[in-house]
C-alpha cells in the first residue's frame, strides 16, 4: 500500500507563496501527473513529498502516518531527476548500486538486482560506462534504473523526459509508463508539457501560480476543463478562448456571433471552442481572415484573425486557401463552453 | 588558397616568436641562477664578463657536506605536506557548510574566513611567538605546519567552496533521496567531483609555503626546524661573505618540484586561480 495525501500544505518563501493550499490524495499504484507552467509550484509540491522541501504549514502523510520532518532519505522514495543527476565518478552500476548501498540492503542481492533494472531500461550493454560517455537518452535511463533498482514505496518524476529530443521523448514516454504498470508503483510525475499529462497519467492537476486549478482524468481535463487557465492550457493546439457578450442566448464579439446558447447566462462571458470543434464551411458563426494555414500531412491548422484575436481551427488535411483570402467557420454549438470574464471559472 | 596557408604559417611563426620571447622572458632569472649555481665562487664575482663559463659542483658539494641540507629538505616537506593535509582536512567540511547549508551569518563567516588572509603577517608575528613559544612548541617543525596551515587555510577554502558552488544541487538531492546522510554524500559524491579543486587548492598552498620566510625565521631556531627558505639565509653571513652559487643552488632545489607540480596540473591551476577570484 502506498497512499499518499497532502493536507492544505503551504510553502511561502518570505512573502513569495511557492504552493499555497493544496489538498490532494495520491491513490495507491496512481500515475499522478503535476502539470502547469513553470513556477506553478509543481516542483515544489514534488520536492515536499521527497523531503527536500518542508512544508511551512500543513501535513504530508504516507499511509496514514505524518512524514513532515521526516529526512528524504528516511522516506523510502525514489526521484528522477529534470537533469539526471548521475554520480558523475561512478559507473552506470554504481550509480545503480548506489542507493542499495545506502539503503543496506544486504550486498549478496545487489547484482542481481541492479542488472535486472538495467535490462528492464535496456542498459546492460553500457553498465561498465561513467555517465559522461552516455547519450542524453540513455543517461535518463540510468537515472530511471537507479529509481526503480530498489523498489521504492513511491517514484517522483520531475520533468524527467524535458531534455531529450521529441523521438526520443516519446519512446521514453511509452517505456517509463510500461515499468510503471509493471512494477505497480505509486507515481508522482512533474511536467510542463500537456502531452506528456495526457498520455501518461491516471489523473492529472492542473497548478498555477502555487494553486492547484482542478483535479481530473486526463478526460475529464480534457472535456471538462474547471476554467479558462485549464482549458487554454489542455490541447495542441489549445481551446480557442474569445470574449464578448452574451445576451438572450446570443454570444457576439467582433466578427464572431453564436445562437442557441443557454439564455438563463448573460453578461460579459469567454465563449472557448476546441479547434477541432471548428468546421470549414460555407456558412458559419465566424467569418475572418485567415492568417496563418500549417498543413501537418494528417490534418491541417487554419488560423483566422478575428479582430485582434487568433483563432485556432483543425481543418482537413487536403484543405487549402491562400493567406489573406477569406474564410467561414462553424462551431459545433454543443461542444461550446462558456465561462466568467471576470473570475475564468466554468460557467457551462 | 597558397597564399593563405603562407599567411597562416606565418601568423604562427610570429605567435610562437612572441610566446618563446615571454617564456624566455619569464625563465631568465631562473636559468640565470641555476648558471649561477653550477659555477666556481671566483668566476661568479669577476668583474669581467666571462663567455665560457667552467662547470663546477663546488657549491653542489659544499650545501651537502658542510650544511644539513638533506635536514632542511625533510624539514621543508614534512612542514609543507603537513599544513596542506591540516587544510584539508579542516577546509573541505567548512567550505561544504558555506556553500551548501543554510544558516544565519554564514556569508560573514565566509567573509571573515577570507578576511585572515589580508592581514599583515607583522602584525601578528610577535603574538604568534609568544603563542608558540608558552605551548613550547617554537623550533618544531609542528609549529611550521600549523603557521603555514593557518595562513593557507583562508585560500583552501575559498578555493574549495568555488568548486563546491558548481556542482549541482541536483547531485546532493539526489543522494539523499536515494538514502545517504550528510557525511556520505561528502564523501561520496562531493569530495570526488571535486578533486580538480582540492589538487589546486593543496598546489597553491604549497607554493605559499615553501616560500614563507617570515614566521619560519620566527618559529625555526635551530637545524631542528630550518627550511629551505631559511637555509638561504645562512649563506648570507658569516666569515664566507655572501656565498651566491650555494644560494642560487639552493633556491633552484626550492624551486624545481613546485615547478614540476605546477606544470603536471596547470589546466587545473589556471581554471582554480580564476574561480577563486571570481566567484564569490
Amino acid at each position: 500500500m502506498a497512499r499518499i495525501e497532502l493536507r492544505n500544505i503551504q510553502r511561502k518563501w518570505g512573502e513569495f507563496w511557492g504552493v499555497r493550499d493544496v489538498n490532494l490524495a495520491i491513490e495507491d499504484r496512481e500515475f499522478l501527473v503535476l502539470l502547469g507552467p513553470s513556477g506553478c509550484g509543481k516542483t515544489t509540491t514534488m520536492r515536499m513529498i521527497a523531503g527536500l522541501e518542508e512544508p511551512t504549514e500543513g501535513e504530508i502523510v504516507m499511509d496514514g502516518e505524518v512524514v513532515n520532518g521526516v529526512d528524504a532519505r528516511d522516506r523510502d522514495v525514489a526521484m528522477v531527476f529534470q537533469g539526471y543527476a548521475l554520480y558523475p565518478n561512478m559507473t552506470v552500476y554504481e550509480n545503480i548500486r548506489f542507493p542499495l548501498r545506502m539503503r543496506r540492503i544486504p550486498p549478496s542481492e545487489h547484482d542481481a538486482r541492479v542488472r535486472r533494472a538495467a535490462e528492464m531500461v535496456e542498459l546492460s550493454e553500457f553498465l561498465d560506462r561513467k555517465p559522461a560517455a552516455l547519450s542524453g537518452g540513455q543517461r535518463q535511463r540510468a537515472a530511471l534504473a537507479r529509481a526503480i533498482v530498489r523498489e521504492p514505496y513511491v517514484f517522483l518524476m520531475d520533468e524527467p523526459l524535458s531534455n531529450l529530443d521529441a523521438k526520443l521523448r516519446q519512446q521514453m514516454r511509452v517505456q517509463i509508463k510500461y515499468i510503471q504498470r509493471k512494477l505497480q508503483i505509486t507515481t508522482v510525475y512533474v511536467t510542463h508539457d500537456q502531452i506528456e499529462a495526457m498520455t501518461l497519467a491516471d489523473r492529472i492537476v492542473v497548478m498555477k501560480a502555487g494553486a492547484i486549478q482542478q483535479i481530473g482524468t486526463p478526460d475529464q481535463i480534457y472535456h471538462d476543463p474547471a476554467n479558462t487557465f485549464v482549458a487554454g492550457f489542455i490541447g495542441s493546439p489549445p481551446m480557442n478562448l474569445v470574449a464578448g457578450r452574451l445576451e438572450g442566448g446570443t454570444f457576439s464579439a467582433e466578427g464572431i456571433r453564436v445562437d442557441g446558447l443557454p439564455d438563463r447566462l448573460g453578461g460579459d462571458v469567454v465563449i472557448g471552442i476546441r479547434p477541432e470543434d471548428c468546421t470549414v464551411a460555407d456558412e458559419g458563426h465566424l467569418s475572418a481572415e485567415v492568417f496563418g494555414l500549417e498543413p501537418t500531412g494528417d490534418v491541417t491548422y487554419l488560423t483566422l484573425r478575428a479582430g485582434d484575436k487568433l483563432i485556432e481551427v483543425k481543418a482537413d488535411r487536403s484543405y487549402r486557401v491562400p493567406l489573406g483570402s477569406g474564410a467561414t467557420v462553424a462551431f459545433d454549438p454543443a461542444r461550446i463552453y462558456l465561462f466568467d470574464a471576470a473570475t475564468g471559472e466554468r460557467l457551462r | 588558397m597558397g597564399a593563405r596557408r603562407g599567411a597562416r604559417g606565418e601568423s604562427r611563426l610570429i605567435r610562437y616568436l612572441i610566446l618563446g620571447s615571454w617564456a624566455l622572458f619569464c625563465l631568465a632569472p631562473v636559468l640565470w641562477f641555476l648558471s649561477i649555481g653550477l659555477r666556481p665562487r671566483v668566476e661568479i664575482i669577476s668583474p669581467q664578463p666571462i663567455y665560457v663559463p667552467h662547470l663546477s659542483l663546488e657549491a653542489w658539494h659544499m650545501i651537502w657536506e658542510d650544511w644539513p641540507m638533506a635536514r632542511y629538505l625533510r624539514n621543508s616537506v614534512l612542514a609543507i605536506f603537513g599544513s596542506v593535509l591540516i587544510d584539508l582536512v579542516l577546509a573541505i567540511p567548512a567550505a561544504y557548510s558555506l556553500s551548501r547549508y543554510r544558516y544565519r551569518g554564514r556569508d560573514d563567516i565566509g567573509f571573515y574566513i577570507l578576511s585572515t588572509r589580508m592581514m599583515a603577517p607583522a602584525i601578528v608575528a610577535v603574538p604568534i611567538f609568544f603563542l608558540f613559544r608558552s605551548a613550547g612548541l617554537l623550533d618544531t617543525i609542528w609549529a611550521l605546519m600549523i603557521v603555514y596551515a593557518a595562513i593557507n587555510l583562508s585560500l583552501v577554502t575559498w578555493i574549495i567552496r568555488s568548486y563546491m558552488l558548481d556542482i549541482p544541487k541536483e547531485l546532493e538531492d539526489a543522494a539523499r533521496t536515494d538514502g545517504a546522510s550528510d557525511m556520505r554524500i561528502l564523501v561520496e559524491i562531493i569530495i570526488p567531483a571535486i578533486i580538480p579543486g582540492i589538487i589546486t587548492a593543496s598546489v597553491i598552498a604549497m607554493i605559499f609555503a615553501i616560500n614563507e620566510f617570515l614566521f619560519t625565521l620566527l618559529i625555526a631556531s635551530t637545524p631542528n626546524a630550518y627550511t629551505l627558505s631559511v637555509a638561504l639565509a645562512n649563506f648570507t653571513g658569516g666569515s664566507d661573505g655572501l656565498i651566491y652559487n650555494a644560494i642560487a643552488l639552493v633556491a633552484f632545489l626550492a624551486f624545481v618540484p613546485v615547478f614540476l607540480v605546477v606544470v603536471a596540473i596547470q589546466r587545473h591551476l589556471s581554471r582554480g586561480l580564476t574561480m577563486g577570484a571570481v566567484k564569490g
